[in-house]
């Protein structure tokens, strides 16, 4: 029971002393506040997002490390992709990563985004996550407990820390892979339709 | 009541599966006649489900319908025979509401052609283009090995199938060199004896 929180203590308490000497003080101050306040996409995917409520609530209480949730993309800074993704899911996590501002990040969860988990030989379900998106942290496990939710939560700030996580720009620089790889499995128009009434439009549904 | 449908229907496919469920088959012109006669004279007013089979070798789908009493003490399931090729069956969908969105669901995963439903777009699968995945020469396997990349093993992966074969076989001869060591052993003991 301690294993997890004792990381945890030490992220809390020990961690201003770390190697920042070839950065300025402002980045180092920036990348500060950005690790210290993690507002998470309040989206949940598979079945992952059912350990997301007790990560967030408090008997875990992500927000003593200053991860809380976010209620619109523009607002978010992480999204987490919380378990396998199917074709239909894709795309709107497509869309809304893209409309979450920059810096961005994404933490994947379980072994389906790793590598297909149960899914792998699923016609409709994706098999490499970072082919589509490019994600800074796996936490591998099916489910990962919301402990390792945490200790993924903790490597991340510990990277942002450090000025380590970069993927919002990788994704930007290979934009022409990433839309290749998604219009490889999701055909041409990758984005859904963006009617708001989209329960009613065309049928419905 | 089975008296009837056998006569009228002329179908010997009846049968009690359970005490509370029936099942009869009956040929595809002959079908909306017996599931009106099912709904106006014995009270069975609830679909509960339309389900496909794949028959790909004898080269047709069987349609079954679930109906319901409204006592729900009673489900008559009806199967009906629809050829495989250019697959198509008139929509349910004026008698039962309900029937709209399973033959859409069906359309989707079986291609079959429901004539008169409204709405036959796609559920879950946006964009399909391949055939439906729920027919059977629909193969999976090589539709993934084909559209997905998947992630490769790390270097000490191994087969784990012949890797306990061959684990086994060393443990084994082991065992068995340590046998006649032991009896090589003995034999000498007693030797030294005599």
């Amino acid at each position: 029971m301690t294993e997890g929180f004792l990381q945890e203590q030490r992220t809390l308490e020990g961690d201003l002393n770390s190697d920042t000497s070839h950065k300025s003080s402002v980045d180092f101050l920036m990348n500060w506040f950005r690790k210290r306040s993690i507002f998470v996409l309040a989206y949940g995917t598979g079945c992952g997002a059912i350990e997301m409520p007790p990560t967030f609530t408090s008997r875990y209480d992500a927000e003593r490390l200053g991860i809380r949730g976010a209620a619109t993309p523009r607002q978010a800074d992480v999204i987490i992709v919380s378990g396998y993704c199917s074709y239909k899911t894709l795309r709107r996590i497509i869309r809304t990563y893209e409309q979450m501002s920059n810096p961005k990040y994404v933490l994947a969860l379980g072994s389906c985004t790793v590598n297909g988990g149960m899914y792998w030989d699923s016609y409709n379900t994706i098999k490499k996550l970072e082919d589509y998106l490019p994600v800074d942290m796996y936490v591998n496990g099916c489910m990962p407990r919301p402990e390792s939710i945490l200790e993924g939560f903790i490597e991340l700030q510990r990277e942002i820390g450090e000025g380590k996580a970069s993927s919002w720009q990788k994704y930007e620089e290979n934009y022409d892979f990433y839309r290749k790889n998604q219009e490889a499995v999701l055909g041409k128009k990758v984005e859904p339709s963006y009617e708001a009434d989209w329960y009613l439009y065309d049928g419905g549904l | 009541m089975f008296k009837k449908i056998k006569s009228h229907f002329a179908t010997d496919d009846v049968e009690v599966k359970r005490q509370d469920l029936y099942k009869v088959g009956v040929r595809y012109d002959r079908l909306f006649e017996l599931i009106h006669m099912l709904r106006d004279e014995y009270d069975y007013k609830i679909l509960n489900a339309i389900t496909c089979t794949d028959w790909i070798e004898e080269g047709h789908f069987a349609l079954t319908y679930m109906l319901t009493t409204l006592d729900r003490k009673h489900t008559f399931m009806i199967q009906t025979m629809i050829t495989r090729e250019d697959a198509h069956a008139k929509t349910l969908s004026e008698e039962f509401k309900q029937a709209q969105i399973m033959e859409r669901d069906l359309h989707e995963m079986y291609g079959i052609d429901f004539i008169g439903n409204e709405n036959l777009k796609e559920l879950s699968l946006e964009n399909w283009v391949h055939t439906p995945p729920l027919r059977r020469e629909f193969d999976t396997l090589e539709f993934v090995n084909n559209h997905l990349t998947f992630r490769e093993g790390r270097d000490d992966n191994v087969d784990t199938k012949a890797e306990s074969k061959r684990l086994r076989a060393l443990k084994k001869a082991e065992k068995e060199a340590a046998k006649k060591a032991k009896e090589k052993a003995e034999t000498k003991e007693i030797k030294d004896g005599e």
